[in-house]
């Protein structure tokens, strides 16, 4: 039942939740401290409780959806995905693109136009056969390599006029050694640049290496050879423009920035290398005479010489071959440089975003790569790998799409580890890797500055992990470090070994990113460190905004980590987290529990004694409390069982102190809360449904959200949680006994009037709903505990500790609750006994009225029954069964104990009999009024109310029946008798027909008065009573001298008639007395034996058949009894006379 | 809504009952759970668990005539329960600070405790708040004791002068009187600020704690 109760109720609360509309009066509650409880309840709901000042915070919201406060924060704006990932540091750029550009510089770019001019012309396949589709493709072509139409006429002629070359010879660039220095800074900037005699013009050059003595190439050229045995090959070494250096003249073109830049300088490179206009200064030549070289081809190092220098320039070493087709190393060069080309045009044309360059080339350039790459009979493998590296390398400047180096990756895979790529291909290949690895760990580093709801960076992101997850299925070459220092400052690792584990480095870059987003949110949270309060409220903050972005890590990233590389990245962030909380919050917490004052309100809720500085504190501590630990929930869920993260398990207990302190809060609160409650009750029922009003139902509402406190505090110690369960159910009857006392307090006065004759008090509505809603307060206590999750709490102390004392706990927690549900049962009760009360005065008012009337018999008690009538059937109407026979009880007690003073007040006056028949006829009506159909429950004072009915019946009776009452005593007396101590009487009786017959036997042991010590003892027989067997002589005996056991043996026999014999109560006495021939006979003792003892027979049985009786003589003792009260105080002449008679029979005490 | 249910329920007998809030405070170990329970249910446990927080329990008390019904909260003494238990001082009548006789540090703590329970009870300012200090353990060979009745009366002096008893939860000893004496020291006091007193509550003044002389039930303190 009263879980149907509490449904109800919680129903209602939902209910008023569903319409998200508040009536006015829970406003004014609320209005009363600020929404306190809603916002305890809800804090969470609003990230900045204090920027709210609105304060329509809704009663119980249970969950709010996570994406309201996702967008809450990253407190800078993020310009898109590009600028995001580009934003990166900007020092290992720099020194990318230096070699981006000395690469290009070497560049043969008219060599590589008239290879490809010459494939168009020469075009297989069907993808451009017809002579005017080849138009396009060398305009595209033209303006992919900048030329001017001079330059592309004269090339095309070249072209045109090209055979197929016979014999080609094929050199391999490798190094060179101990180079005379030409920079001012004693090194060089040393590129070769190589020609056969019999066509000067002819030129191919190497890229430029950088400050260095002893270059490494490693290029490739195929050079065609009309006449191998005249022709000398010519090797020359120069020093790239030594007047300005590679790194001033990127200065230069710094300015310009991206593939502008780049444009910019290709284009002087590309005139530089066809005019041979250039200031570079030659360190050496070397020349080689063709028909020296052997047909299988020859390894050799040249020395290099210079006119007007004897010295040794420097060494260069060679590899030469010859073939009838172009060398494969040639080819996929070409086609990188080719590819490069192409891009970089791509992506001026087509303006396309950083990061969003998805691979496709335009239909002309996927013709042109096509006819290269098919006539130059490249592999696949070396397709794919001349993308990866020329994708590499441009993505250092204009990041391209991470899918694509995914992609192109897949297809490498398998060939690398199954190694059917030369070792020189790998060593590209890794280089390549080392461009893009930066910006891989710089995306996931800046991650947060992605817009994390976005697809297509969240695809970005999974490209980054396949890249980071495939690579690290590889083995480098030994002696790869794919992680130098100087471009990964932020790794933790060892400087000085060569690093490749990239799980490690993206640990790293993890974590790093974690503790950078950490250090952003506290420079960008900052505070002053006072007030404590404003202190607190910047933890809060931070708190959250680290949990927030957990929490999307969650959402949005620890998936596809998961999934792309194995690797827990909310976890790692969390530990990165929660020690960093851990770090920042918990000094602060311990010290602000240290300083915690409990409240000051003790005497008087509501009276503002409090503090409100503390109440503050302690809200804001909750505050905090509820943040940190739904980020702890989070770690919690990520790490179920890892003992590792210490704040999921143990941050409560910073907060320990605090617990107190918000116990205390909520119930000044919801005092506060009460009282106004009780104020703004107009006490009419909420509906016509139910018997109670406002303030009850706000009562329970005000307990629900002390359970939505308990809940949201979720404290996690479960020694803790049983004590403040204890402490919370104490509170609930702290509350409701203030609750009851309110209401109390409110109905005080009401229902009393005044007029010139009589002061009144009619029981009103308001008095009855007072009781119900006080009641209906106590029947919630139960039900309300129930929802603090007692069980759950003791079942954990059962495991924590032991059964026997999570017993002993639920035993407490038991008699704590039981305590609650009495105190405030009692202080029902408190409230029903006012009631009483105060319909006492007019109850004794009207009975007393009625009882002066009383001798007029009619109706005198109209006026009492009239009163009671109302009162009750507006108690009846109201009150619940168990409340109204409660009253009821108490209404009956007051009334029977005034009853009782009318009826013991008139005894002392006297009245006649007729006085107090009609007052107990009074009394019986009275009794079936409040005892309707309500046996069972007469509990209440049965003992003044026999007492009353005795007296009344005494005192109704004439004196006669008294009389007999008091005969009637008198044996019961004797029949409890222990031992003869008067002596005994034997006899034998029995009926016959219309006969008493009478044998009287003999006496023993009787106690004479006299001085003597002896007397002459005679039995007298009287029937009673006697008003009833005055037509019968009394029998006596004969009188026996001196003796003590005289023995009579004497019959008698006594007509009666037959209503005589069946009289219900009918007696026999007999007396022993001492005859006294000189004054009254002395009284010896008395035995009673009622007729229905006695013997029916027929005339067959015989008298001395008859058992003998022996009866124990008595005298009377209880002079004080009612009985013979009530015939004292009679005035009566037989009263007067039997008291006479009786008197002398007691023995003086 | 169906009839409430009070059956099966004992309801107290309301409003003649003065209802008096009493906490038991002092060192872990030192037997105020004993003591407790032999007040309650007049039985001894050899081998009780340490309290956990708190523990209730609730009897009535007869006294001059008066019944009184003490509701007791038994607190935990063991430090780490410390803001477990200071939440249950709030609006109490009476203080019971105990200490066991073969134990010194307990004595020597009873400071601490007084000092904490005035802390954290939102005790009226400048009020004497009707305190008991309680010697458990009587019953140990005076080899074992460690504070002399004496020692202890003579801290009572200094500190407020609360009434002071030693007892014996094991052996029954004057646990009864303990209780009595703090209710009769509270009516004392409760008299002495004069409240108005509402129905038919016995004049109290009539009640004033004897003196009495013997060290075992050594009443000292509010004699003025
Ligand atoms: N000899 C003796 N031992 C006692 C007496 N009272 C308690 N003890 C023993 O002292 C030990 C501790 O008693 P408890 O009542 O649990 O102590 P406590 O003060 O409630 O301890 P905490 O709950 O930890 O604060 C138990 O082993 C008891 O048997 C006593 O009067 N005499
Ligand atoms: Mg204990």
């Amino acid at each position: 039942m009263e879980e149907d109760m509490w449904r109800q109720f919680y129903e209602k609360v939902k209910e008023s939740e569903s319409k998200k509309e508040k009536t006015e009066h829970d406003i004014r509650i609320q209005e009363l401290d600020g929404g306190f409880f809603e916002k305890f309840g809800t804090l969470l709901k609003e990230q900045h409780a204090h920027q709210e000042t609105g304060g329509m915070a809704l009663v119980c919201e249970e969950e709010q959806p996570e994406n309201v406060e996702l967008e809450l924060e990253v407190p800078e704006e993020s310009g898109g995905v590009g600028m995001a990932l580009q934003d990166s540091d900007s020092e290992p750029e720099e020194s990318d693109k230096h070699e981006f550009i000395t690469d290009a510089m070497g560049w043969n770019i008219e060599e590589l136009y008239s290879e490809v001019l010459y494939e168009i012309l020469h075009i297989v396949g069907c993808d451009a056969s017809a002579e005017e589709e080849r138009t396009p493709l060398f305009c595209y072509l033209q303006e992919t390599f900048k030329l001017d139409h001079e330059k592309h006429n004269h090339l095309l002629e070249m072209a045109r006029a090209k055979e197929a070359p016979n014999i080609l010879l094929n050199v391999e660039i490798i190094e060179a050694k101990d180079l005379k220095p030409k920079d001012a800074n004693g090194l060089s900037d040393p590129f070769c640049t190589l020609f056969l005699t019999s066509s000067v013009a002819h030129r191919y050059n190497t890229s430029v290496k950088q400050e260095t003595l002893s270059p490494v190439w490693e290029e490739h050229f195929s050079l065609p050879v009309e006449n191998p045995a005249d022709d000398v090959l010519c090797v020359e070494v120069w020093d790239f423009d030594p007047a300005e250096t590679v790194r001033e003249k990127m200065m230069k073109i710094g300015a310009v920035k991206g593939v502008k830049g780049l444009r910019k300088l290709m284009k002087e490179i590309a005139v530089t290398a066809s005019t041979g206009k250039h200031d570079n200064e030659l360190v050496g030549s070397a020349t080689l005479p063709l028909k020296n070289i052997p047909a299988s081809g020859q390894t050799l190092w040249c020395s290099l010489e210079k006119k007007g220098k004897s010295k040794k320039q420097g060494d260069v070493k060679i590899r030469l071959s010859f073939s009838s087709e172009k060398n494969s190393h040639v080819a996929s060069q070409e086609h990188r440089h080719l590819l490069r080309l192409m891009l970089l045009h791509e992506l001026e044309n087509s303006k396309v975003e950083p990061y969003q360059w998805d691979g496709k080339f335009s239909q002309s350039a996927e013709i042109i790569l096509t006819q290269h790459l098919v006539q130059c009979g490249l592999s696949k493998v070396a397709v794919t790998l001349a993308k990866w590296i020329e994708f590499a390398s441009v993505h250092v400047d204009h990041p391209l799409s991470f899918i694509i180096f995914s992609i192109l990756l897949q297809k490498l895979v398998k060939p690398l580890q199954k190694g059917f790529v030369t070792e020189e291909e790998e060593k590209l290949f890794w280089e390549a890797a080392k461009k893009i690895l930066p910006s891989c760990f710089n995306g996931i580093r800046k991650i947060r500055k992605l817009t994390h709801s976005d697809k297509s960076t969240l695809h970005q992101l999974s490209g980054i992990l396949s890249i980071l997850s495939q690579l690290s299925t590889l083995h480098p070459p030994e002696g790869t470090d794919l992680f130098p220092p100087s471009i990964y400052g932020w790794l933790t690792v060892n400087e000085d070994e060569p690093n490749c584990d990239i799980r490690a480095t993206l640990y790293d870059a993890v974590t790093q990113g974690a503790e950078d987003w950490f250090s952003h949110i506290l420079e960008n949270n900052k505070t002053t460190d006072s007030p404590e309060e404003a202190y607190l409220n910047h933890l809060i903050q931070v708190t959250q905004l680290v949990r927030t972005d957990l929490q999307r890590a969650i959402e949005f990233h620890d998936k596809i980590f998961q999934q792309s590389f194995n690797f827990p990245y909310a976890k790692t962030l969390y530990k990165v987290y929660e020690s960093k909380v851990a770090e920042l919050v918990e000094p602060v917490v311990t010290e602000v529990c240290k300083s915690l004052k409990p409240l000051k309100f003790n005497h008087g809720a509501g009276d503002g004694i409090y503090d409100n500085d503390r109440l503050l504190m302690g809200t804001t501590l909750f505050e905090l409390y509820l943040i940190v630990q739904r980020f702890a929930v989070l770690g919690t869920g990520l790490c179920p069982v890892d003992s590792e993260i210490f704040l999921s398990h143990n941050f409560h207990l910073w907060f320990h102190a605090g617990v107190a302190q918000w116990l205390d809060i909520a119930l000044y609160k919801a005092l506060q809360r009460i009282k106004k409650a009780v104020e703004i009750d107009h006490l009419v029922p909420v509906d016509s449904s139910v018997k109670y009003s406002s303030s009850a139902v706000d009562t329970l509402a005000i307990f629900y959200q002390i359970k939505i406190f308990w809940k949201q505090l979720a404290w996690p110690d479960v020694e803790g949680s049983y004590t403040f369960v204890a402490k919370i159910i104490d509170d609930i009857c702290r509350c409701s006994v203030f609750y009851a006392d309110q209401m109390s307090e409110k109905v005080e006065g009401m229902g009393e009037s005044q007029n010139v004759y009589e002061k009144k008090f009619e029981v009103t509505n308001e008095w009855c709903l007072a009781i119900n809603n006080i009641d209906y307060v106590r029947q919630s206590i139960q039900a309300f505990v129930g929802e603090l999750g007692m069980e759950e709490i003791v079942t954990s102390l059962a495991n924590f500790r032991s059964q026997t004392e999570a017993d002993h706990c639920q035993r407490t927690l038991q008699l704590v609750i039981d305590n609650a549900v009495d105190t405030v049962g009692n202080k029902i009760l408190e409230l029903l006994e006012k009631v009483a009360e105060k319909m006492a005065p007019a109850i004794n008012r009207f009975l007393l009225e009625g009882a002066e009337l009383l001798q007029q018999e009619n109706n005198c008690m109209d006026r009492l029954m009239k009163y009671l009538d109302d009162n009750l059937l507006t108690l009846h109407s109201h009150l619940n069964t168990d409340n109204f026979s409660r009253i009821l009880a108490i209404i009956w007690e007051n009334l029977s104990h005034t009853m009782y003073e009318l009826v013991e007040s008139n005894l002392e006056r006297k009245r006649p009999p007729t006085f107090f028949l009609n007052l107990h006829e009074t009394l019986k009506i009275l009794v079936g009024f409040f005892k309707q159909g309500d046996e069972k429950n007469d509990t209440n004072n049965p003992a003044i109310l026999e007492q009353m009915e005795h007296l009344l019946q005494l005192y109704g009776m004439e004196t006669w029946e008294l009389i007999h009452q008091y005969h009637l005593e008198r044996r019961e007396e004797q029949m409890a008798m222990e031992a003869a101590t008067h002596g005994l009487l034997t006899v034998r009786m029995q009926f016959v027909e219309d006969l008493l017959r009478i044998e009287v036997l003999n006496a023993r042991n009787l106690h004479p008065m006299d001085t003597n010590g002896s007397c002459d003892p005679y039995v007298k027989i009287h029937l009673l009573p006697e008003e009833k067997f005055t037509t019968i002589t009394k029998p006596r005996t004969k009188t026996h001298k001196k003796t003590m056991f005289p023995l009579y043996d004497e019959y008698f026999t006594l007509h009666l008639t037959s209503e005589q014999q069946e009289l219900e109560n009918g007696l026999i006495m007999f007396t022993v007395k001492d005859q006294d021939f000189l004054g009254t006979n002395e009284f010896l003792g008395e035995a009673f034996v009622a007729f229905s003892d006695v013997p029916k027979t027929d005339m067959t049985t015989g008298l001395e058949q008859m058992a003998q009786v022996h009866l124990k003589l008595s005298r009377p003792t209880r002079q004080d009894s009612e009985v013979y009260r009530a015939l004292e105080s009679r005035h009566d002449k037989l009263a007067r006379d039997f008291i006479k008679k009786e008197k002398p029979k007691f023995l003086p005490s | 809504m169906a009839a409430p249910n009070f059956q099966g329920r004992h309801m107290r007998q309301p409003s003649k009952n003065t209802l008096l809030k009493v906490v038991i405070l002092g060192d872990g170990g030192v037997g105020k759970s004993c003591l407790m329970n032999r007040f309650v249910s007049n039985h001894f446990d050899e081998h009780s668990f340490h309290t956990i927080g708190v523990e209730f329990l609730n009897k009535d008390i007869e006294i001059n005539g008066e019944v009184y019904t003490l509701q007791i909260w038994d607190t935990a003494g063991q430090e780490r329960f410390k803001s477990l238990r200071t939440p249950f001082y709030r609006g109490s009548d009476i203080c019971l600070l105990t200490y066991a006789v073969d134990d010194r540090t307990s004595f020597r703590n009873l400071a601490l405790w007084r000092n904490e329970f005035l802390y954290y009870a939102d005790v009226k300012e400048g009020m004497t708040f009707p305190f008991l200090v309680v010697g458990n353990k009587v019953d140990v060979s005076s080899e074992q004791r460690e504070v002399s009745c004496e020692e202890a009366r003579a801290w009572c002096m200094e500190n407020g002068n609360p009434p002071h008893v030693e007892t014996s939860a094991k052996d029954a000893t004057n646990v009864e009187q303990a209780f009595s004496l703090a209710v009769e020291s509270w009516a004392h006091l409760e008299a002495k600020l004069d409240r108005p007193y509402i129905g038919d509550t016995v004049d109290l003044r009539r009640q004033q704690p004897e003196q009495r002389s013997s060290c075992c039930l050594s009443v000292g303190g509010n004699t003025e």
